[in-house]
This record gives C-alpha cells, structure tokens and sequence, in this order.
C-alpha cells in the first residue's frame, strides 16, 4: 500500500462523505418509503442512532491495536481463522453492494438518460471508467475527492436551493408516517445502509497520523447523514407519501422537476454530471476498498491486480438479474435486514472478546 | 566521471585524452594540431610566440570565431611581450585564469571560448577565457507578454541569463552550479537555486537525474527537458519552461530550481505543480482583484478549450432536451441543410483551426497576413454560405479555440488542445457518460502525475502549507508561507 | 498492440452511439391533444409540432407553417408518437412539451387517468407540463390555433399561460400537482380551463370585469384561443368548471401556490354607478389553522392578509384624503371577497365534497401516523362538515402614486 503520507483528514473527509452521501440519490428512500411512508426521513437517523455506537466502538478498537486495519484487527482480536471469516463477510457485503448498486446506478442513467443503449454496453463502459480510476489507487483518490467535493457540494445544494419552492413542510405530516413502530423496524432493518463506513475502516492507516482518519471519518459521517436526511426530507415533502412510493428514482425526478428562471428549463443534464462525477468516485472508492480488504485477508502484497477480475465479476453479477426492479426490493432488502444486524452486533463481540482477552488495558 | 566509462570513442582518442601535458612545447603543438585537425580546420588558430619576462617560448592556441581578437591582443600578448611578473597568471591582464594538465580540460576550455597558452618546458597549459559567442541582445519576451511587469526575456547567452536574474534577486546565497553534460559535445547545463532555501533531496535528485543523461549531445534546454522528464509518454508536462527572468527569480525566491543552458533563450523550472502552468507573472503584478479576475477568466478559458465542443456534441447529440426550446429550434434550423452529422463537422472545424494554427506558425513571416485572411474566409464565410458547416458549429469552435490562447504556456496548451479531440470523441460516443467519465479519468491521472516527488495538485490536495496561490491568490500580505510541498529550509516568508 | 487498441476504439465510436441522435431529426412537439374515440383505451392523440425554420434567420423556410399539427390514435401518448412517425419524418420528441390538452368529455370520463399516468412513467413528459381541459375536442383546440404575433408556438402558450397564471385567471395546473393531489386522494386539482369556440356575451353579466369562462370572455380581434377560469378534478376526474374569479379566490386562500398581483373591481361603495379597480397583493401566505375534532365539526379558520392598492376611482370620491371613506372603501372590498369566497366553499362543500385549497395540508399535523389521517376522511368526513371561517385582513391600503385626483368641475371650467 502506498502512504506517503499525504492524506489527510480532509481527503479522507470527501472519500467518506462522497461514498456515504450518495445513499441520498439513490433508489434506497423509495425502498424505505414503501413502509414508512412520509416518515421515511427518520429512517437514517435512527439507523445511524442504532449503529453508532458499534462503529464507535469499532474505532475504539482500532485506536487500541494500533497500527492495524479492520481485516488485521479481526485477526488479532479474534485468531487468524475467524477473523478471515469476518473479513470474508465484510468482503461479501462489498461485493453484493458493488452488483446491486451499480445495476442500480446503471438502471438510473439508462432509464432517464440512455433509453436505447444496452445494459451491457453501458456497464462495460461504467465499470471501466471506476477500474481505471480505482487503478491510480487510493491516495489519486484521496486528491480528487477533496478536489471534486465542492462543486459537487455546491450543485448538491443549488438543487436544494432549487426545489425549495416546491417543497411543502405540511406534508411530513402526520409525523410518523405509516406509523412509529413501522419507523422503529424500519430503522433497525436498514441500519446496514451506514454498513458502508465499517468498509472505509480498512483504510486506518492510509492518513499521516491516524487520529486525521478517525477525524476525517465521523465528521464525514455526521455530515453524510445530515445530507441523507435533508434530501430525503426533500423527497417526502415535494412528493407527498404517495408518490414517493411510486417514484423508483427520487432524485433524477427532483432534477428534472427544477428549473432555472423561465429561459432553463430541463436542466437535469448539469446535475447529472456531477452526480455521475460523485457515483464514478462512489464505485471507484467501493471497489478499490473491496479489493483491499481482500487482499488484507489472503495476504496479497499489493491487491492492485484484484481489481480487473472483481470489476469483472461486478459486471457479470449486475447484468445477471434481469428485472432491476426485483433486484432492488427483493433481495437488496433481505439482505439489508440480514446485514444490519451483523453490523450492530460484531463490533460489541470484538469488544467483549478483547475485553475479556484484556488486551484493552494497556 | 561518466566520460571515462563510455565506449564510443576509439581507444586511441581515450588515450590522447588522457594524456597529461607534454612539458616540451614542440611536443603540445604537435598533439593539439593533432587533437583539433588543425590542417583541415580552418577556425582553429595557433600562434607562436616568445614571452618577454623569461624569454621561453609559448604557444597559444584558440577558436578563432569564438574569441575576442582584440582582447586576446590587448590582454594576452600585448603583455606578454611587454610586462614582467613572477608568473604567467600575473602577466596576463585576463580576469580568469586556469592552470590545467591534462588534454582533457584543454579540449573542453578550448570549445567553450578559452585560449590556451602553453609555455615551453612547463608541464601545464593557462586556460584564459577570451570567450565572446554571438548572441541576441536581450529583447521584449513575445511568447508571454505581459502589460504590467518587467518585459525582458532570456536570451540565447548564460552570462546575459545570468545577470537578468541576479538583476531581480540579489542574494548571496543565489548559487549557480554548473554540470556538464554531453559525451561528443560537452556542454554545461547551469542550475541554480537560493542555497538556504532549496531542498536538498530534490536538488540532489536533479543533478543525478542530470549526470545519468546518457548522450553524445545535450544541445539545449528543450531537449534536456525531455531527457530529464519521469514519463516521456505522459500528456502531462513535468516542468515548466519559461522566458521570462522574473518569474524564474520568483520561483527561485519560494526555494524551487532553475535550469538554465547557455544556447537557450528561456529557462526550466522544478518541480511544478498544475498551478505553475495555470499561473501567469502578471497575475502576482496585477493587484488582488485584477489578478483573481484574470485568473477567473482563466479558469474559464481552460474549461472552454478543453470541453465546450466536447459538449456540444454531447448535448446537441443526447440530451438536446437540456437546450432551451428557443436555442434549440435556432440551432437546428440552422443545421437542417448541412450534410455532416454534427461530430463530424466539430471535428472538421477543429481539425481546420488547428491546420490554420499550425500553419500560421510555420510561414514565413511576410505570408503571415495572408494566412488570416484565407483561414477566415474560408472558415468563417464560404463554409457556412456553402452550408457546409452550420454557424453555431463556428462560434464553438472559434470560442474554443480563442480560449486555448489564454493558457499561453506552450506544453499545458498542448495538453489541453490534445484533449480536446479525446473529449470530443468521448461525449460524442456516449453523451455526458463518456465526458463524465473521459473527464474524471484525465482528472485523475492528472492528480497522479508528480514532479520531481510533488504530487500535482498540490498543494490543493494533498495539503500543505503555503500561501494558497492556487485557483486565486491572496493578498501579498498574506502570503507568508513558502510552498511546503518542496520542503524548502525555511518555511516562513515573511511575518 | 497500441495501435490495434487505438483502431478498436475507433471502430467503437463509429458504432457505438446507440442514444445518439442528430437535432434536425427531431421533432419537437410543443402541445399533446387527448381525446375520446369511439373505442374503449383507444384515444386520438394531436401533436403540435414546432417548425425551427419558422422565425429564425436562417434563410428560406420563411413561407412554411409555423407547426405541424397531426392526429394519431393510439393506446397512449408514447406508443401514439411511435404511430405518428408512420408519416412525420422526424423521431418525436417530448422534451420541450409545455401542456397536454384534454377535451371536456375525455376529462369528465374515467378514462382520463388511464391517459395521463403515462407521463409519470416517461422521463420524456416533465412534471412542469401543464394539464389544460378544452371545451372542444383537444384536436379541434389544437387546430385553431393561429397566434398573430408570435411565431413560436411553445412562446405562445408559455406567455399567456404565464400572464394568465401571474393575474389569477388560470390556476398553476402543473402535472406534478394534479399527481399530488389525486394520489394524496384529499381535495381538489383545477386544471387550465381553455377553449377556441367565443361565445355570445352573457347578458346578465354584473359588470364584475372576471366572472367569466374561457370562450365567454368578449373580445375583438387577436386569436380566438382563450385561457380562462379552471377545471375541476376531484379523484382525477373532471366534475366541473370555476370561473375566473373563482380560480383568484383558490390562488388567495392557497398557501401552496404562489401568486403576483391580482387586479379586481368592486362598485364604488359611495357612488354605486361607478366601479372602482385595485390591486390584491398577498405580501404573506394565508394562515390556516384546522381544530380537527373527530365528533364533531372540524373548525378551519382562514386569515388572509393582503395590500389593497386602489389603481382607478372614476368617481372622483376623494378617498385617499378621507379616512372615513377609505375605511368603508376597505371595508366594502372585504366584504365583497368575504362573500364571495363564502359562496365558493360552500359550493365547494355541497357540490364537490371537497376543497380546491390543498386545506387538507394543514388537518395532517392533527394525526399521529398515516391510517389514523386516511381513516378520518378529508374527503367525506372532515371537510363536507366542516365550520370555515375566512378573514381578510387588510395590511396596508395604498392609493398610487397620486394622493389627490384632479378635481373634474374645476377642469371643466
């Protein structure tokens, strides 16, 4: 791995707020909304409320073995074997999230953008663009995260800015949408969706000090999540709970609803690239994390070649599936649910065993 | 030295070179005839003559074209016929004198304007330097001209290069070494750098870089460049080239490096970052405001050249629902009579602006105004009135092409040029996807390039102290840092 | 190998470019026309289509129609396009649609949410579009179409739709609204209420310059193309028609929509021969506040807060100087607004069963979770029953520029 310590709480800041915030453009608020209705904005809070504390702990860990990433730290806590396993699960998350969501991001720019093009064609081209990127490695990534993140900020917040007129605070009312115990499940079963920073904590030691990774991190988380609940906020109180349900895509449909002044009037393309400028970085930070933590399990010394063949295999896994809508309800959400409890609880089970181990004290 | 383990030269010249001097003067003579061809080469003057002070004899040898007669009259020989003095050095009215013995030195002093005088049964030969190679007066820099700031340029002479400089930054600590480069013909490559400022390892690894240059001739500037350049194959410049002395000195002032040659009118500068090529002298002579603006413009004018036809293709080509109905139906008025599809007529103009460009470059200057007039008519007027090309298509393309004026540094303009023709294939192949995403690729491999270890965007990202001269500067009040991404030895400017 | 990459890449690109599609093959359609056929599912579908050579400077073109107007039938509107092209050269495109025009018997069917569900599938069809009922049949509107001075169609509609929407004639009857409501399954949606057919005047007119439809608007000259007062959809389904008038009331006790200056006249309250005109300017949305009650009546309560600036008194009553004066003149137009707007909620209540206000907003804060809110009924329950109370509080009363008018008897001697 490359440090030449040139990354700093300020790269590591975008990587993680970029690879987070995205959440909020996706189709994951639609997925939450055909519960929850127009409660889907509490959704996140409670999810992050819920993991927090076990990702909390898990830098805890992390400050305590020092000097090792997730993967190493499972191994040190835990033995060698298991904790392969449990990076091996860590790794399959990544992997199940890299085939569902670039079928989803793909689904996005083909059906609002490229209606003729074949799926096929276009993910080549998708995954291509994120190999090669992921291929500069991670501090490239690092620079042109920090780089990128204002003007994809800054277009973040215009379309806020934008739809501001047609939002109707009203409408998150009755407060607890479909109903509070509705939200509560709800926020427990889609807790996996922060399941994603556990997967930036490989990355422990790419910073010059690591107390700036650490920094980095839960600002971008906190951040990251006041962005998902603004936008989903957004979502609810422009569409109204009925047709939030309907609308597989959010925010390409708040994109194409704004205009500027009278004379712009389908400006969608602008926030497009930029939104494609951040999912190209999103899938280039997932993927080149997924090969790094496969390379920590099975001890590769560089893990930069993994990254042809897992872009390979993310290809083969998002054509697969035909009907993107069932890939989308269906097993993302089983698998959600399955993972949010994993999320939750195996960070307070590495805490126990070194607790009891006690290797915390020194 | 590199010059003893080459294999080129035959073992004989090896040899001759290695030879100490003769102390018999008869001998001298018959090696530096032998040495220099002197019965074929007309230029190499030798003339004998009889010092006055101990009456022994002595030869002086020189390149005629390359010396000052009447110097070598007035200082050398009229005092050696006419002066008294303990020693050799103490006759002559030279300023430099050299002693050497070995035929090595000679035949390099000789080439680089020296007269030798060898003294009969004296073992050494007095290298004094006569030198006076023809070279431009300085003149008004044409390639970066500025309105506010000094308008000297380099020339195609060291000592003149030199003196502009120091002229900007009196220092003591202003070092000028020099290494010779080159096997067959050696010449010297200067660098100079503010010794309590310049980071070592940085400077270490340029002389390094310097000495491993593997070559018969290293004629200039320009070719050292890309001899010493990381990635020969990269579209990404690693070292910015400039004429201007003002802004060498004030790169040598934040503790960077310059290269100068002695048969270049400019200089180089390392390491560099992006910025460097963004930047412009005038910039820091303008005040705050006006420099940002001009920068701003700048900024724009980058983005232009390298992506306004790009995406116009991109858009007119897959998201024409993005052009507001007015513009839209405008446009497509205009296009209904052209026979091209709308790429290939960008890439037909683009390819014509560049032909005009380059052309325009290469005439001789007294055709330059024709090349105006042919290029617009035929562009501007009969290609649009023969419906060949629509009119929109020549104001993108005049935009873009103005716009790749305004980055007037000579390597990042052939960057962005280039580019633009990857970008136009991109967007037209896959709309703003493949822009997106030819964009984001060219962005990072840009992040990755480094000069000289200094990653190039910084020190935006990664981050380091400095005075922030990035996209805008600051007041020159606030800027008391000097760049830490060269790790100079002193940090703080001012403050 | 660097090269046989290069020639791939290049074959790519002269391929590749599926999406890819030049502008002038396109056809840009700048209207949608629905209307009823005689078979079930089956619609005729009128495009209006702009012709770009058609006001620029390009030269020629200058002799050719300004739009192309064809008529399909189809199942619906996308499929109807793939139709037209059996006979427009161009591909269509949706992109730059402003309105889709529905006829009155479309409108009033239970087809006409079927037809117009499509658009929420299509990226092509955009939320902004505007949803207008014509009197006629859609494809005769579209057909009588023959602005004067405008050359551009999509300029046309854009303008007057937008002068008629910043002076309250027409409701803001956007696609994205018409899906919030009819999904949100409370209240009422108004589409733009249109027509080419010019009607008699009416006789028995008040003199109350907008109590009018479209069609009913006495005019002379320009095109016969009028957009005037709203249609109204309860559950998607056209059930009646308001009046311009009417439409301003909805625009000033809406808080979601936005609305300019309104002008109005009222009969001189001193001097009933003479009207006098004003302006209605909102500086700060209605309050509403709902006291929900699930026995018994809900309670709405209503405060309108507006600027009356008094533009023309023909009467020559020198009301800006007399503060007992333009007090009765303030009140008089309260009052006015006050009955009027009486009028319309209870028409809205007994006829309609349900609001053109997006009221039901505002009862939402009242329940805790949504089958609680959906339970209680806006539509049958709460507002059919409900106790409305409307007030117009005046901020400011303004007279222009003059305080004084000229004194007529002195001019005239």
């Amino acid at each position: 791995m490359q440090n030449n310590g040139f990354l700093k709480t300020r790269e590591i800041f975008a990587i993680a707020l970029i690879f987070v915030s995205l959440k909020a453009t996706d189709s994951t608020p639609t997925l939450i909304a055909q519960k929850t209705q127009n409660a889907t904005w509490m959704v996140p809070i409670i999810s992050f409320l819920l993991i927090l504390p076990s990702f909390l702990l898990m830098i805890y860990l992390l400050k305590k073995y020092n000097d090792k990433n997730l993967v190493e730290l499972f191994e040190a806590v835990t033995g060698k074997w298991i904790g392969k396993l449990l990076g091996l699960v860590i790794f399959l998350f990544c992997m199940s999230a890299l085939m569902f969501e670039s079928r989803n991001y793909i689904d996005q720019i083909k059906v609002l953008y490229f209606h003729n093009s074949p799926m096929e064609i276009m993910f080549f081209l998708f995954i291509g663009v994120v190999f090669f990127g992921a291929k500069k490695g991670i501090e490239v990534i690092g620079f042109t995260a920090w780089i990128s993140f204002p003007i994809i900020q800054f277009t973040a917040i215009l379309v806020i800015v934008l739809i501001s007129g047609e939002v109707i605070i009203q409408r998150a009312f009755p407060i607890f949408g479909s109903g509070l115990e509705q939200v509560l499940t709800q926020g427990y079963s889609k807790a996996a969706i922060f399941g994603e920073l556990f997967v930036l904590l490989i990355a422990y030691n790419a910073t010059k000090e690591s107390r700036m990774f650490r920094k980095g991190l839960l600002l971008a988380a906190f951040v990251g999540l006041i962005e998902i609940v603004v936008f989903y906020f957004v979502y609810i109180t422009v569409f109204d709970y009925n047709s939030i349900q309907k609308a597989a895509f959010p925010f390409h449909d708040i994109t194409q609803f704004i205009s500027f002044g009278n004379f712009f009037t389908n400006i969608e393309t602008v926030f497009m690239i930029f939104w494609l400028f951040a999912a190209f970085l999103k899938f280039i930070i997932l993927i080149y994390f997924t090969a790094w933590i496969f390379g920590t399990i099975f001890n590769l010394k560089s893990f930069e070649p993994i990254l042809l063949p897992i872009s390979l295999l993310t290809i083969l896994g998002g054509i697969l599936p035909f009907n993107s809508g069932l890939t989308e309800l269906v097993y993302h959400e089983r698998l959600l649910a399955w993972l949010s409890l994993f999320f939750i609880a195996f960070p307070i089970v590495l805490w126990l065993i070194a607790w009891k181990k006690g290797e915390l004290k020194a | 030295m590199r010059f003893f383990q080459n294999k080129k030269p035959t073992k004989k010249e090896k040899e001759d070179q290695k030879l100490p001097i003769h102390p018999t003067l008869t001998e001298n003579i018959d090696k530096m005839k032998q040495l220099f061809s002197y019965d074929i080469n007309k230029d190499f003057s030798m003339r004998t003559l009889t010092i006055q002070q101990d009456q022994k004899k002595g030869c002086l040898f020189y390149y005629g074209s390359i010396v000052d007669g009447a110097m070598i009259n007035e200082h050398i020989i009229k005092p050696l016929f006419e002066n008294k003095g303990d020693s050799i050095k103490n006759i002559v009215t030279i300023e430099n004198v050299e002693e050497t013995t070995e035929f090595k030195t000679v035949i390099q002093n000789i080439n680089s304007g020296k007269a030798m005088l060898f003294v009969d049964g004296e073992g050494i030969a007095y290298a004094m330097d006569v030198a006076k190679f023809e070279h431009r007066n300085v003149a008004k820099s044409e390639n970066e001209s500025v309105i506010k700031g000094p308008q000297d340029a380099f020339t195609e002479s060291l000592n003149v290069n030199l003196s502009l400089i120091r002229k900007q930054l009196h220092s003591k600590h202003l070092i000028n070494e020099g290494i010779q480069i080159g096997e067959k013909s050696v010449s010297e490559v200067n660098i100079l750098y503010v010794k309590d400022l310049v980071n070592d390892d940085i400077l270490n690894n340029i002389k390094e870089r310097i000495n491993d240059i593997n070559a018969d001739t290293v004629r200039n500037l320009e070719v050292l460049e890309q001899y010493l350049e990381e990635r020969p194959y990269s579209l990404i410049p690693t070292m910015l080239y400039t004429e201007k002395p003002d802004r060498a000195a004030s790169y040598l002032e934040d503790g960077f490096i310059v290269l100068l040659m002695d048969s270049s009118s400019a200089c180089l500068i390392v390491p560099v970052t992006f910025w460097s090529f963004f930047h412009s002298p005038e910039d820091r002579y303008l005040r705050f405001l006006y420099g940002n603006a001009s920068r701003i413009i700048r900024l724009c004018c980058f983005f232009l050249t390298s992506l306004v036809s790009a995406t116009f293709v991109a858009i007119t080509n897959f998201h024409s629902e993005m052009i507001p109905p007015d513009l839209l139906l405008a446009i497509t008025a205009s296009r209904e009579r052209v026979p091209f599809p709308l790429i290939i007529e960008i890439l037909l103009m683009e390819l014509a602006f560049e032909i005009i460009r380059e052309a325009g470059l290469r005439i001789p200057n007294p055709l330059g105004p024709t090349i105006g007039i042919v290029g617009a008519l035929i562009l501007g007027q009969a290609a649009v009135e023969a419906n060949i090309i629509s009119p929109i298509i020549v104001i993108v393309v005049a935009l873009s092409g103005l716009s790749s004026f305004a980055l007037s540094e000579v390597n990042i303009n052939f960057t962005v040029r280039l580019m633009r023709f990857i970008f136009i294939i991109a967007g037209g192949f896959f709309g703003m996807l493949g822009l997106t995403g030819a964009f984001l690729l060219f962005f990072m491999y840009t992040a990755s390039v480094r000069s000289f270890g200094v990653p190039f965007f910084s020190p935006m990202s990664p981050h380091f102290i400095s005075s922030n001269d990035t996209i805008f500067r600051s007041t020159i009040q606030k800027e008391k840092y000097r760049p830490d991404y060269i790790k100079p030895k002193d940090i703080q400017k001012k403050g | 190998m660097k090269k046989y990459w290069l020639l791939m890449i290049f074959i790519l690109f002269l391929t590749g470019c599926y999406d890819r599609i030049e502008l002038e093959q396109q056809a840009y359609v700048i209207i949608i026309g629905v209307d009823k056929t005689d078979r079930e599912g089956i619609y005729e579908y009128t495009f209006q289509i702009a012709n770009p050579e058609v006001g620029t400077s390009a030269n020629g073109g200058s002799s050719e129609p300004a739009t192309e107007i064809v008529s399909v039938e189809g199942g619906d509107i996308l499929s109807a396009t793939n139709t037209a092209n059996a006979f427009v050269a161009k591909r269509m495109t949706l992109d730059h649609t402003k309105a889709i025009v529905a006829s009155e018997e479309l409108a009033r069917s239970d087809d006409f949410m079927r037809v117009i569900q499509v658009a929420t599938r299509s990226p092509q069809l955009r939320r902004t579009i505007q949803l207008i009922v014509s009197k006629e049949r859609a494809s005769e509107f579209v057909n009588n179409f023959e602005p004067l001075i405008e050359k551009r169609p999509h300029k046309f509609y854009q303008f007057l739709l937008q002068s008629g929407q910043e002076i309250g004639f027409v409701p803001d009857a956007t696609l994205h609204r018409f899906f919030q409501i009819t999904e949100g399954d409370a209240d009422l949606f108004l589409g733009i209420y249109t027509t080419t057919i010019l009607e008699e005047v009416k006789k028995n007119h008040d003199g109350v310059e907008d109590d009018y439809i479209a069609g009913e608007v006495p005019q002379q000259g320009g095109t016969s193309t009028q957009f005037m007062g709203s249609a109204v959809f309860k559950e998607g389904k056209m059930i009646d028609t308001l009046t311009g008038e009417e439409t301003r009331i909805t625009y000033m006790l809406d808080p979601t929509v936005d609305m300019e200056n309104i002008m109005a006249t009222i009969k001189d309250p001193l001097d009933p021969n003479f009207l006098i005109s004003y302006q209605y300017r909102q500086k700060k949305k209605p309050k509403i506040s709902v006291d929900y009650h699930p026995d018994k009546p809900t309670k709405i309560n209503v405060d309108v807060y507006f600027v009356l600036e008094v533009v023309a008194i023909p009467s020559l009553i020198p009301y800006p100087s007399d503060t007992e004066k333009a007090e009765k003149l303030q009140q008089a137009v309260i009052d006015t607004l006050t009955e009027k707007t009486d009028e319309l909620i209870k028409k809205s209540q007994t006829e309609y069963e349900s609001d053109p206000f997006y009221w039901s907003l505002y009862v939402r804060s009242a329940f805790k979770d949504i089958p609680e809110y959906e339970k209680a009924d806006w539509h049958k329950k709460i507002y059919p029953n409900a106790e409305i109370d409307v007030h117009f509080h005046v901020q400011a009363l303004e007279f222009g520029k003059t305080i004084k008018d000229f004194d007529l008897r002195n001019v005239r001697d």
